[in-house]
């Protein structure tokens, strides 16, 4: 279900925020794509890791000489044999800032930092071959004490998890105002504690890839991942240039930030390297979940203070994230809930403290919203606790403390694109329509919402780009070539329709190549809600420039004004005489007969800035944000403790569609990620032993769980995208913990701090259970 | 898996035989919803898979003088949805729609929920409730009646032997069938592990108990009969005060553990909650 | 290992192989079959991303045996429809926005299917419960249903 707004002021688009049909959409339905797992190669090895068994330890020996006795095993390498087994990486993949250095292994050498990390590789003839060999290498261990609480972690004299003297990675700071004047100009204030767990990506496609050695000598990696820039990392690892690596990702089955880092790839390498053959591995869904990376637990104390108006005054903040065993992009992800802590709100004394602390569980890293659903559990579960407090209603504290168009984020940063949170919350509430009864005498219903926000883009400092090409053939039929990697949300498709409405030729008519380092223009990740943002203003560029020189040739042709001509179903006609034309391809024909180019590379720069000063916070760090509201009414069972979802209204600002039916679905898919989040999922750890390795112990909502999600789209067409779009990839799953956590609240009259809400929490609660 | 064979006999004769030869070392395979995942993390490793999927003579569910009788190798869909079961005796219907998923429920068996002896079974407490019985046959040793009650002996141990087949699970016709509550608490509303479930049955005439039989699973070693609630009831006028009293006696019938799903403390509650809305539900249904 | 003989209709064609005693379906599918539109997504009946129809019912290929599926006929996404003859629910799928990274639909199609060819009018309860085992982790199953019930529609039109 879905409605929308529009800005009056709209152009009148052929394509752009249609809902169209995802080009990629038909071969999925027939069982025609194929996914990583699905490429085999004749004489192909299998891979596989063999992992730490314990999450604290050091590695006294590996003896690989009994499982190297089958012949069927045709390499196994431990950290000795990687060519650059340690990487010390200063943070940034285009650009070195960052005050703090990051190691990583491909393999673990002599310290293991958490359970499952990679000890050893092996290519053998079969999977099975492979797996027993692994059970043969005979590796002595000598088990260490480890630290599993970040706060515990923090503390001198711990455990330290890696070399070096500190588990603290790395800390940020924001200083705005004095909060100790705005607390004493507040009437009241309100301090809480909050917690939230590891939490699984769960895409449906575990990890998986091939690689082999090709006749140039290259290594070429099939693989799905949201990065196939990688390749400068893996040729690295290798001793090789970075010209002799090729990265290929294929359409992916999901990604939600853990194929953000290297899975399978170096490993893949590294064995094809050495022998020669073409290696694929899988990862297991319990290698999956047990070793990849989780979206990062914090502990989050919140001190806020308001006037008896109900105006914020001061909001005082600290932030723990537990990072795991290795860094990954803890310190890029604590950076954006360190700047996004105050919420879309304005708060004149701000005082943020955030540290990401080493322990020795699963490391954490990349999860779709990238440390912005953490927080907004915190400030929006703040914000009704205030309201609460006042006797205000949680929409009225909220609308006399959004932040609007032209404000600054507590960092100093000004927002110069729309900000619609207030349209979103409002009509987000409306959209609930009247209350539903309960079930029954023991079931209590209530409402809440949440407000949030995240950027979209990479951090300005990082100095982001991205490249497309366009070119129409000589038949009139369109080709696109830009190195996205297709995560399933449509990254590929949605530079056909963009491109569609430049050239005004059908999205059937438009082929998209896209994920492959040696063929396509580098576009950057898939992360960071990025791509429509980047590569989506790469590709426009690219059309745009091959629509000119379309322009000016037709303009002969037509003897008419260039300016005067327009695009529209495969012809090119004089504005107001949609007679006086040529078909695209005679217009095509013509360029190619006169030498004038039909293509263009494009690259699209994101605006740079500087890097913010760390001891107050204060600098540009994303170029726009993206906000929306989602209400919530839920029904709770008194005496059990469940929670029954009955309604739930996304509504988000999306500057502007490109596909209203890719658009809404990522809203639907965002409100349904952050439902998990809210009411089921965690990754339970037991000093560092994952104790829900499998989807029959990790659950996410089936479709028994969900109500139908209404979804508003607010089209402010104020975003830095094409066609003013911004990213909602991410930001659509932000508000829903918090926008369910609100309503159970409404409904039991006690507020929970520990996410997930499980129908224990809400006894203990409700005081029917000892906590 | 490694050198593992496999047998497929074609009626009930052969599969006594072929229990009998492969001597402990075969494991009988129906749905294989169990077996399978168990097999592929190697926890089981049969040197013999006997396939009874397809067997006709253990997949029947039968009505004959007032007993109802379900071929062990029946499919969970197939007891959901069988017009016999949803008259005779709802509480396993009900149970049996709310097993696993429908892909799962297409290939799991009721013997091999039962077989496989956990203590969240889903089917055991209706099972338990209804007083059932089951068949083990063995080529030589005939065949043998077990209550289900003493089928289960903890977590995955039945009183089995390893010649032993299981053929069919029979209970007597509920005089009364609609008198019956089932309740399942998961942590999702499909593909959930129970957390708690409660089942009951009850005789009432004139408003009095005669009879109760009550059942829990996920709340002990195996799943239960909860005989303190039953002896509480059996002889009471049902009023809201009896069957809450009643219920909260449960705690001493039940022994659960903590897990990833939820606490004994947790349990231990719901229990009592869920028990108090199975027997009202049982006996207004029965009002009727 | 002891290899067994075996045959399915895949799809409409008998085919024939060896399989092992202890060979998931889905194993023999994807390696021996190149049916790799039947997807692995758990190995343990958890996801439901390998569903294919044996003999008119959907079920998790890997929790069953492919010895177990001998003469018996298994159907995958791609008997079901193709680009000259979708089915209605893979064109519903398709035109409702209903699919995202793609990887769950072969499993939610081909459930949906079953329930149709049974239920000719479910509500949205009988359809959330017939794809109860299938997850998906994009859509959060909004489209998914509305796909569904669009197909429902349709046929119904259809028939009057």
């Amino acid at each position: 279900m879905s409605g929308n707004t529009g800005n009056s002021s709209r152009p009148d688009y052929q394509y752009i925020g249609k809902p169209v049909p995802r080009h990629d959409a038909w071969d999925k339905v027939f069982g025609t794509t194929k996914y990583a797992e699905d490429f085999s190669m004749p004489g192909q090895l299998h891979g596989k890791v063999l992992r730490a068994k314990f999450p604290a330890a050091n590695i006294v020996s590996i003896d690989t000489s009994e499982a190297e006795k089958n012949p069927g095993v045709k390499a196994i390498m431990t950290a000795k044999d990687v060519p650059n087994n340690e990487t010390v990486t200063r943070f940034g993949q285009t650009r070195a800032v960052g005050g703090f250095e990051g190691l990583y292994r491909v393999l673990a050498y002599k310290k293991i930092r958490y359970k499952g990390e990679g000890v050893a590789i092996i290519a053998a003839e079969t999977p099975e071959i492979a797996e027993e060999a692994a059970g043969l290498v005979r590796v002595e261990y000598e088990p260490l004490a480890g630290v599993f609480d970040p706060i515990e972690a923090m503390k001198p004299g711990a455990y330290q998890v890696g070399e070096s003297e500190s588990n603290v990675i790395c800390s940020y700071k924001v200083r705005k105002g004095d909060v100790k004047e705005g607390f004493a100009g507040s009437d009241v204030i309100v301090e809480n504690t909050f917690r939230v767990p590891h939490v699984e990506h769960a895409f449906i496609e575990p990890e998986s890839g091939i690689a082999w050695v090709d006749e140039n000598g290259v290594i070429n990696i099939r693989v799905c991942t949201q990065v196939i820039e990688h390749f400068r990392g893996i040729a690295d690892v290798l001793g090789v240039p970075h010209n002799q690596v090729r990265v290929i990702a294929p359409m992916l089955g999901g990604g939600f930030g853990s194929k953000e880092d290297i899975t399978v790839e170096t490993y893949l390498a590294l064995l094809a390297g050495k022998t020669g053959k073409p290696v694929k591995m899988t990862y297991s869904r319990e290698e999956s979940i047990i070793v990849t990376s989780k979206r990062h637990p914090y502990r989050m104390t919140y001190k806020a203070g308001v006037t008896r108006e109900g105006r914020l005054q001061a909001l005082e903040v600290k932030l723990v994230s537990d990072a795991g065993g290795h860094i990954y992009l803890s310190p890029w992800v604590l950076l954006y809930s360190t700047v996004m802590a105050t919420g879309p709100y304005n708060i004149p004394n701000v005082k943020v403290d955030a540290h990401t602390v080493l322990t020795n569980n699963t490391f954490s890293s990349a999860n779709r919203g990238f440390g912005g659903p953490q927080v907004c559990f915190a400030y929006e579960s703040m914000m009704d606790e205030l309201a609460n407090n006042l006797g205000l209603s949680p929409l009225d504290l909220r609308k006399r403390n959004y932040l609007h168009k032209g404000d600054a984020l507590s960092n100093g940063r000004i927002l110069d694109y729309g900000v619609e949170t207030e349209q979103t919350a409002v009509r987000a509430l409306e959209a609930l329509g009247g209350p539903s009864k309960p079930s029954s005498a023991y079931e209590k219903v209530g409402r809440g919402f949440a407000s949030g926000m995240l950027s979209y883009g990479r951090i300005m400092y990082l100095h982001d780009t991205s490249r497309s090409y366009v070119s129409v053939e000589l038949d009139g039929s369109v080709v696109i070539k830009c190195g996205v990697q297709d995560l399933g949300g449509g990254q590929a498709s949605s530079l056909a329709s963009i491109t569609a409405e430049i050239l005004g030729v059908p999205m059937e008519d438009i082929k998209v190549y896209f994920g492959d380092t040696a063929f396509t223009p580098l576009a950057g990740t898939t992360t960071a809600t990025r791509q429509m943002f980047m590569s989506g203003n790469a590709t426009l560029k690219a059309a745009k420039a091959v629509r000119e020189n379309l322009k000016k040739k037709v303009a002969e042709m037509l003897e008419a004004n260039p300016e005067d001509l327009e695009f529209k179903n495969k012809k090119i006609h004089v504005k107001g005489d949609p007679d006086n034309a040529v078909t695209l391809r005679e217009a095509v024909g013509a360029c190619a007969s006169d030498g004038v180019p039909v293509y263009d590379v494009a690259q699209f720069n994101a605006p740079f800035a500087d890097t913010i000063d760390f001891e107050t916070g204060q600098g540009q760090v994303w170029p726009d944000f993206t906000f929306g509201s989602i209400a919530a009414e839920v029904e709770v069972d008194i005496e059990t403790g469940k929670v029954n979802v009955l309604k739930l209204v996304s509504c988000f600002d999306v500057g502007q569609a490109i596909n209203s039916l890719s658009a809404e679905g990522q809203l639907e898919g965002g409100a349904v990620y952050g439902l998990g989040y809210g009411l089921m999922e965690e990754v339970i750890l037991d000093k560092g032993i994952t104790m829900t390795p499998s989807f029959s112990e990790y659950l996410i909502p089936t479709a028994m769980d969900v109500p139908q999600i209404k979804t508003i789209m607010v089209e402010s067409g104020d975003g830095a995208g094409p066609f003013g779009a911004k990213g909602i990839g991410e930001p659509s799953c932000v508000p829903t913990a918090p926008a369910v956590a609100n309503a159970v609240c409404d409904a039991i009259g006690a507020r929970i701090y520990d996410l997930p809400l499980t129908p224990e929490k809400i006894l203990k609660a409700l005081g029917k259970l000892e906590p | 898996m490694g050198n593992t064979e496999y047998i497929k006999p074609k009626n009930l004769n052969d599969l006594l035989n072929n229990k009998k030869e492969t001597e402990g070392r075969g494991a009988v395979i129906a749905g294989g919803t169990n077996l399978i995942p168990q097999m592929q993390e190697k926890i089981k490793s049969p040197e013999f898979l006997i396939d009874v999927c397809d067997l006709q003579e253990l997949s029947q569910i039968k009505e004959e003088n007032g007993m109802i009788s379900i071929g062990a190798g029946t499919t969970i869909a197939d007891i959901a949805s069988s017009d016999i079961i949803n008259v005779k005796s709802p509480i396993l219907a009900s149970a049996a729609r709310q097993l696993g998923n429908p892909l799962v429920r297409n290939r799991a068996t009721i013997g091999g929920n039962l077989a496989d002896a956990s203590p969240a079974a889903d089917t055991a407490p209706p099972l338990l409730a209804l007083e059932a019985f089951l068949f083990l046959e063995s080529e030589g040793g005939g065949q043998r009646e077990v209550p289900l009650e003493q089928f289960f002996t903890g977590p995955n141990q039945t009183v089995m032997k390893a010649n032993e087949v299981m053929t069919r699970i029979c209970f007597s016709e509920p005089e009364h069938p609609l008198n019956g509550g089932y309740i399942k608490l998961g942590l999702r509303k499909a593909m959930a592990i129970s957390v708690v479930s409660v089942a009951v049955m009850l005789d009432v005439e004139e408003g009095i108990c005669r009879k109760a039989r009550i059942a829990l699973g996920s709340v002990a070693p195996k799943p239960v009969r909860a005989y303190g609630v039953e002896k509480n009831l059996e002889g009471k006028e049902l009023n809201r005060d009896v069957i809450e009293a009643s219920a909260n006696k449960v705690t001493k019938d039940i022994s659960p553990i903590s897990d990833i799903r939820a606490s004994a403390k947790y349990r231990q509650h719901t229990s009592s909650v869920l028990l108090k809305r199975a027997i009202l539900e049982a006996r207004d249904r029965g009002k009727k | 290992m002891k290899k067994y003989p075996m045959h399915i209709n895949l799809n409409g064609e008998w085919v024939e192989m060896e399989a092992d005693a202890g060979e998931t379906l889905l194993q023999t599918l994807r390696n021996k079959l190149d049916a790799v539109e039947v997807k692995n997504g758990c190995g343990k009946g958890d996801c439901g991303a390998c569903t294919v129809i044996l003999n008119g019912n959907p079920v998790n290929a890997c929790l069953t045996l492919a010895l177990q599926a001998d003469g018996k006929e298994v159907v995958t996404i791609k008997g079901i429809g193709s680009v000259q003859n979708p089915h209605p629910i893979q064109k519903s799928f398709v035109e409702k926005g209903a699919i995202q990274c793609g990887f769950c639909t072969a499993g939610h199609v081909l459930s949906a299917k079953v329930l149709l060819d049974k239920n000719p009018e479910p509500t949205r309860d009988d359809i959330t419960e017939a794809i109860s085992g299938n997850l998906c982790r994009c859509t959060g199953y909004t489209k998914i249903v509305e796909a569904i019930e669009d197909s429902v529609l349709e046929a119904q039109s259809g028939r009057e």
